[in-house]
């Protein structure tokens, strides 16, 4: 009986506000701004095929150093996030007892503090006069140069705000890798790095790949933590965008700009997307 | 007779290592913005404040723009929350119990939202918005941010309905429970939890949205951590900052302490792509 009444399109239906909702407010916005920047009125007034935004966009110095200073922030962030998380993830998923689970707990925690939070802990210490100048200062040691309106700034806080899913991530990947094959690998005298290179790795590359897909999804076009923390010049795609938007009030090249940006992350996000449907499917 | 000594466990000193650099990466800087936050004199160079007090707390506390922004901040949250709830939990039901055309392409295209990098898409919909005038508006922001909750609102929900028994609602379907009553009784106290984590979860990820709030928000709609964007920026006062943060702080820890189970398990790091 219950077969016949499940093949019924209520599920459809109590579906069909939220799919409604999603395609309106992202499927819909994505097609809207690729159509609304190749086909618009030109300088006579005509409606045409153009690419003159983006022709504009890589002739413009400024804008490609902003694209410049976003590929590098990325790629930094990325570099620095594996070097974090992998040793404490691999730390992790081997020990037990006290210390792992307060390591574990701490490195969960940035998950729980809003990045405008982040931002102002960070001024605060890292910052001008901050807490580590009076720290150095009380020894008799001279002042940092501060990172905060420097590229560096803006690295420092995504690298920290980063550090909660790429754990989670990388332990989720390490689960499939069974202590009998490392204790295997050690019987036949292989020595740690040997078993971290030949037996970790490759077992957890895909989740060492969500991570970094995750990653530069989230910092690729961010906002908060560069616009707080990076310098105003050059600037990164989120405050280019915003400002392009709301103070230059030129809809037509922030929706460029953020094409541009989709572009640059398409191949990240189709295979975290891939990734994340398989693991469900299991 | 023989008695085996125990073996001493090994000192942990990795474990060591990791937690006294993280204890500083991570508890160091949130303790300097708590000391601010109770700090009525502190000049440079001194290690520890001339002078701890509360005399800020009133005086944050005792301006206009705080508390306007408090009021939203809580409207808003409230709002987009039990909205979220109401279309949500039925899809997550659907999802995760009945069986109809275009089920998993449905399912998975709330995924679509995670494909592309976030700010970028706010300034599509932005562009979208400004033919509509709903930039500046309260339901403009709501919209925007009922949107960033959609697949965490769906896919947590649907798990945790999926991991009810269902021997236990057939059971009691058996002994003449109407399927309402099963539900009531069997498959909302098993789930439960999980969904209220979920809730809260997306009560809190409200509260501290900050990107879509500017973008759509501003003018008109001031939040919290709008308003401490321009605390930021333009506030000599260091100590209004310090306090905001302590008080934006509060719904964060709540959250900490309930949804820790949901986030320990490895369901939530799999719904990241783990």
């Amino acid at each position: 009986m219950e077969k016949t009444d499940s093949r019924r399109p209520t599920g459809l239906l109590l579906v069909a506000v939220p799919v409604l909702l999603m395609a309106w407010l992202i499927i819909w916005p994505i097609f809207s701004a690729i159509g609304r920047t190749i086909w618009r009125p030109d300088a006579n007034g005509e409606t045409g095929f153009t690419l003159s935004s983006y022709v504009f966009f890589f002739s413009d110095q400024y804008s490609i150093n902003n694209l410049m200073i976003t590929l590098w922030t990325t790629g930094v962030c990325a570099l620095f996030l594996l070097l974090i998380c992998l040793p404490i993830a691999i730390y992790l998923r081997f020990s037990t007892g006290k210390i792992p689970a307060y390591v574990q707990a701490l490195a969960i925690f940035p998950m729980f503090v809003p990045s405008i939070i982040l931002a102002y802990a960070f001024i605060r210490v890292l910052g001008p006069n901050g807490m580590v100048d009076i720290l150095l200062n009380s020894v008799g040691l001279p002042k940092i140069r501060t990172p905060y309106l420097t590229p560096w700034g803006p690295v420092i806080g995504m690298v920290w705000d980063n550090i909660p899913l790429t754990v989670l991530i990388l332990l989720s990947g390490l689960g499939s890798v069974s202590n009998q094959s490392i204790e295997a690998a050690r019987d036949v005298g292989a020595k740690r790095l040997q078993v971290l290179w030949y037996i970790i790795l490759p077992r957890i590359s895909n989740s060492v790949l969500v991570a970094i897909s995750f990653a530069v999804l989230g910092i690729f076009s961010s906002f908060t933590l560069p616009y707080l923390l990076g310098p105003a010049s050059p600037e990164m795609m989120g405050p280019f965008m915003n400002r392009t938007f709301r103070e230059v009030n030129d809809p037509i090249n922030a929706i460029t700009q953020a094409v541009i940006t989709f572009c640059f992350c398409i191949a990240f996000g189709l295979f975290y997307v891939r990734s994340v449907a398989r693991n469900q499917g299991k | 007779m023989t008695t085996i000594a125990p073996t001493r466990p090994r000192l942990d000193w990795t474990g060591i290592v990791f937690a006294a650099v993280l204890s500083i990466a991570i508890i160091f800087p949130l303790l300097v913005v708590g000391t601010w936050a109770f700090t009525e004199v502190w000049r440079y160079p001194n290690v520890i404040p001339q002078q701890f007090g509360f005399r800020f707390w009133g005086q944050t506390l005792g301006r206009p723009d705080v508390w306007a922004a408090l009021t939203l901040s809580l409207q808003l949250s409230t709002v987009v929350t039990l909205l979220s709830a109401a279309i949500c939990l039925p899809a997550a039901y659907a999802f995760a119990r009945l069986d109809f055309p275009g089920r998993s392409i449905l399912f998975f295209s709330f995924l679509a939202g995670h494909a592309f990098p976030k700010f970028g898409l706010l300034i599509a919909i932005a562009a979208i918005f400004l033919q509509l005038n709903l930039i500046g508006t309260f339901w403009g922001v709501v919209l925007i941010q009922l949107v960033g909750t959609l697949l965490f609102m769906i896919w947590i929900p649907v798990a945790a309905f999926q991991s009810v028994d269902r021997r236990m609602e057939e059971a009691a379907r058996d002994v003449g429970a109407g399927p309402f009553r099963v539900f009531w009784s069997v498959t909302l106290p098993q789930a439960g939890p999980t969904i209220a984590a979920a809730v809260l979860l997306s009560f809190v990820g409200t509260f501290y949205e900050t990107e879509g709030a500017w973008l759509i928000g501003a003018p008109g709609i001031r939040t919290m951590p709008v308003l401490m964007i321009s605390f930021i920026n333009n506030q000599m006062v260091i100590q209004f900052g310090a306090v905001l943060s302590v008080l934006l702080w509060v719904p964060s820890f709540i959250a900490l302490i309930f949804a820790r189970r949901v986030i320990g398990g490895g369901a939530f790091a799999r719904g990241f792509g783990g």
